[in-house]
């Protein structure tokens, strides 16, 4: 993320970068330059698991193996076939891809849990059947004599000359993620990993989310691995055991797993560190063991995550919001309504919600209402893809909802709010809503942002724009998840109790803006508990009790219905006729 | 064949002790302790220190161990779960892998790389059986693996502990609203894991020898006990170990058994690994959720 990046830390972060640039020219022993290019090939390796482990969250532990594969398939192809180093390069990036694209889809589907244990798994039959195909890859021995870096049949010899290739390879590496991770599409990253149900309610498909990220980190391995040979000339099955992954893991949760910066600093430090403390010997291991758990624990975003929160500070330094601007009037095309057909749904044996019919129209405003328990909101989750419906359907105009995952209801212009507010709370309240214009395939960042600042501005929460979600009271939250439902400019709003935990001057301002999106045709559906905010607001009202649909139309006549004052009255009431 | 099927078993016992522990810090802590096949390698150096103090048979100094490896258990849910909290589930992955760095370079710096004996649970060698002769050691593994399965279910089931135990894995939330002291169970049940996970270790330093880098192997065993046996199954992570261990002594001998079969690399111990990781991706392939279903509760 481009300010989370850099925020604060530009200054240190460029003298860092130049004093890495100079270090290999200053230490220019061989050894030292060895180590030094192959600390780069660590920092892409470091790059590409960033994607999977830091923006998707994903305890992958295939990420050596795509590295070792990287490695045999270059070490192979360039001693028995005599593959120039481009060629190999290419090709080992396409075999690692190859294999993430492979099992990616049985894989990412699984759980924490199970993807750990699946993703090590194959990483061990990797590791074996090298290991026993001898013919292939010379089992345990390895491969020898792989030749090294040569470009348009010019040999590059080790030394500086291998350094700055590989080197330029990195920051190559390094600028193409951080485009992708910088962009609205990082924001994307984020609010699929810390928010998921929120995710999905503004359009963002989870799954192809992880996908891409998955084979990133493959691809980024595999360059890797494909390095590695060319340097260390010589691949053996070290290069597929869980120590790697164990080192990768370390550097990037030690650098920090989410900043282009901590790549290189984990990457470049813990190759580093076993030199400096030579003295502590078979020690060091351990205390390696040990600085990993510290880090763990005390500063889970990595040493640049650290460094950026303690400048921050020191010297705290205020984000100043963009300009707002209006957002573009979208293409009015549809005007269906969304129409509930019998909708059943259990759980276990309780009925939540039996023979549920009602329809909202564009341009009304229809009050769901109920006691607590009564299935409102399990409606919401039904009609958005959050829940599976047993029974009946949900249409909006010919599309039958209840098959659609989230976000693909999202992208039919379909926005809700949620009871227990679903923020990715990290970020910063603008982000919240600016992610929200991804889908807008035109918007870049900047535009998204400061069309998020307009949203903000007309709930009357702008002033709080560039604050951390979490910081900020249930109220306020509450209208920036209006703000991202708006910013999909949907033609249908499902609002999950918006009024609560606002003022009567705030419930004003909310009403008048819902009255609004009424008049820009926009069909509001709204669960409230709050009965005066409803009665001067919607044109229907729909009484939901112990699941069923008891009495709709116009306020005055619902209000006044019997079974509805006995059921929010807690009376007895008669059989439904 | 008895002899392979004892052979198997007695590690299959071995096994599941590991598994159990893995299982019991699943339930009460909804971690994956990555730590556990090292703390298996742990316990086989205890017994092999122990044993070079004291030379006795493994029997006795088998409270020793589970001693020092309950204290050891206590002090990984010290610094690597209840720091991580409230954490992301990835948290916890790694802090035990750390530790199970720091325990496997401890183990490297004090006892070196070479594969070490511990000391055989009781003397003597072979044990006849009528016309068959088993190996003690085996059998002896086999017993005193029941014992202490046996031990843990009385625990469990008959116990006022037991049941606080029982009842914090259920629901941490609901245990902690009847008054029982969640953190301390938490801790309690990495203790035990530990200590079942040492005598493991020492169960097994004798046939199988003891080397630093032991863990991993233990550690997916045990994970894929679980996950066969079903995710929080403590029945089932006994049985999912059993059944590991049996295929993988079994299926090597099989050309010994079944003469027709022809002695080449499909029958190595190699191979018997590959396919156990390969049963066990499709299983997670075909059913997502464990080959039993899951009988830890899921908590949103």
């Amino acid at each position: 993320m481009k300010m989370e990046f850099a925020r604060g830390l530009r200054a240190p972060l460029t003298a860092a970068a130049g004093g890495l640039a100079i270090w290999p020219f200053v230490f220019s022993g061989a050894y030292d330059l060895r180590l030094f290019t192959l600390a780069g090939i660590y920092v892409l390796l470091v790059l590409g698991y960033q994607f999977i482990f830091g923006h998707s969250g994903a305890l992958s532990l295939t990420q050596g193996a795509f590295f070792g594969l990287g490695a045999y398939a270059t070490a192979i192809l360039a001693v028995h076939a005599g593959w120039s180093f481009p060629e190999t390069l290419v090709l080992s990036v396409a075999v690692s891809t190859a294999l993430a694209a492979v099992i990616a889809v049985p894989v990412l589907r699984l759980e924490s849990h199970y993807f750990a244990l699946a993703t090590l798994g194959i990483a061990q039959v990797l590791l074996l059947v090298c290991r026993e195909w001898v013919p292939l890859t010379g089992g345990v021995n390895g491969i020898s004599g792989v030749p090294g870096f040569a470009l348009l049949g010019h040999a590059i010899p080790n030394g500086v000359p291998s350094l700055i290739l590989v080197w330029s390879l990195v920051i190559i590496a390094a600028v193409l993620a951080w485009r992708i991770q910088g962009g609205i599409y990082g924001l994307g990253f984020h609010v699929v990993r810390a928010a998921p149900a929120a995710a999905g309610a503004i359009g963002l498909d989870g799954g192809r989310f992880r996908l891409v990220a998955f084979l990133l980190s493959a691809a980024y391995a595999g360059a890797a691995g494909a390095l590695f040979v060319r340097v260390n000339r010589i691949v053996s099955p070290d290069v597929l055991e869980f120590p790697l992954m164990v080192t990768c893991l370390a550097m990037t949760v030690i650098g920090g797993a989410t900043r282009i910066a901590g790549a290189f600093a984990g990457a470049v430090l813990l190759v580093y560190l076993p030199e400096w403390f030579r003295p502590l010997d078979k020690y060091y291991l351990i205390a390696y063991g040990a600085g990993l758990l510290a880090m763990i624990v005390v500063a889970p975003d990595g040493l640049i995550g650290a460094a950026a929160r303690l400048r921050q500070r020191i010297a705290p330094e205020a984000d100043t919001p963009p300009e707002p601007a209006r957002l573009p009037r979208p293409a009015n095309t549809i005007t269906a309504s969304l129409v509930f057909r019998d909708v059943a749904k259990s759980f276990g044996g309780v009925r939540a919600l039996q023979g549920v019919s009602f329809e909202l129209r564009r341009g009304e405003i229809l009050g769901l209402i109920g006691p607590n328990g009564s299935g409102k909101t399990t409606l919401v989750n039904i009609a958005t893809g959050l829940e599976a419906r047993d029974g009946g359907a949900v249409l909006y105009g010919n599309r039958l909802l209840t098959r659609l995952p989230p976000f693909a209801i999202a992208r039919l212009g379909i926005a809700r709010t949620f009871q227990n507010v679903c923020l990715a709370g990290e970020m910063s309240a603008l982000d919240n809503v600016a992610v929200a214009r991804s889908l807008d395939g035109d918007v870049d960042l900047e535009t998204a942002r400061s069309q998020a600042m307009y949203l903000l501005e007309t709930l009357g929460v702008g002033g709080v724009a560039m604050m951390r979600a979490l910081d900020l009271p249930h109220g306020v939250q509450r209208r920036i998840e209006i703000a991202r439902a708006l910013a999909l400019q949907p033609d249908i709003l499902l609002l999950d109790e918006p009024a609560a935990g606002l003022n009567e001057r705030e419930q004003a301002d909310l009403a008048s803006r819902i009255r609004t999106l009424r008049t820009l045709g926009l069909g509001i559906l709204l669960i409230e508990h709050n009965m005066p905010f409803l009665a001067g607001l919607a044109d229907r009202l729909v009484c939901l009790h112990e699941g069923r649909v008891i009495a709709q139309g116009s306020p005055g006549g619902v209000r006044q219905d019997p079974q509805v004052i006995a059921a929010y009255l807690g009376l007895p009431q008669r059989a439904p006729g | 064949m008895l002899q392979v099927l004892a052979n198997g078993l007695a590690l299959g016992a071995a096994y599941a002790l590991v598994a159990l522990g893995f299982v019991l810090v699943v339930n009460a802590a909804s971690a994956v302790n990555f730590a556990q096949g090292d703390l298996v390698m742990a316990g086989g150096f205890a017994a092999v220190a122990l044993g070079r103090l004291w030379p006795v048979p493994g029997i006795v100094l088998l409270p020793a161990v589970l001693a020092i490896m309950a204290v050891l258990g206590l002090l990984l849910s010290a610094i690597a779960y209840f720091p991580l909290r409230g954490r992301p589930a990835t948290a916890v992955f790694v802090s035990t892998i750390a530790v199970g760095l720091m325990l496997e370079n401890a183990a490297n710096a004090i006892f070196g790389a070479e594969p070490q004996a511990g000391p055989p649970l009781f003397p003597g060698a072979v044990i006849a059986l009528g016309p068959v002769s088993l190996s003690r050691q085996a059998l002896a593994v086999i017993v005193t693996a029941a014992v202490l399965i046996t031990a843990q279910e009385l625990l469990f089931a008959r116990t006022r502990l037991g049941q606080r135990l029982r009842a914090t894995a259920q629901d941490r939330e609901m245990a902690a609203a009847i008054g029982i002291n969640v953190t301390w169970m938490i801790a309690l049940s990495f203790a035990l894991a530990a200590a079942l996970g040492g005598a493991a270790g020492l169960l097994l330093a004798n046939s199988f020898f003891v080397t630093p880098t032991d863990g991993t192997n233990y550690m997916l065993k045990a994970y894929i006990a679980v996950v066969i046996g079903g995710w929080g199954s403590i029945p089932g992570a006994v049985a999912g170990a059993l059944l590991i261990a049996v295929f993988e002594v079994v299926y090597p001998s099989l050309p010994l058994l079944v003469p027709a079969l022809p002695a080449s690399w499909l029958f190595s111990e190699t191979t018997a690994t590959i396919i156990l990781y390969i049963v066990v991706l499709a299983v997670l392939l075909l059913r997502p959720r464990g080959l039993f279903g899951e009988a830890a509760l899921r908590r949103a």
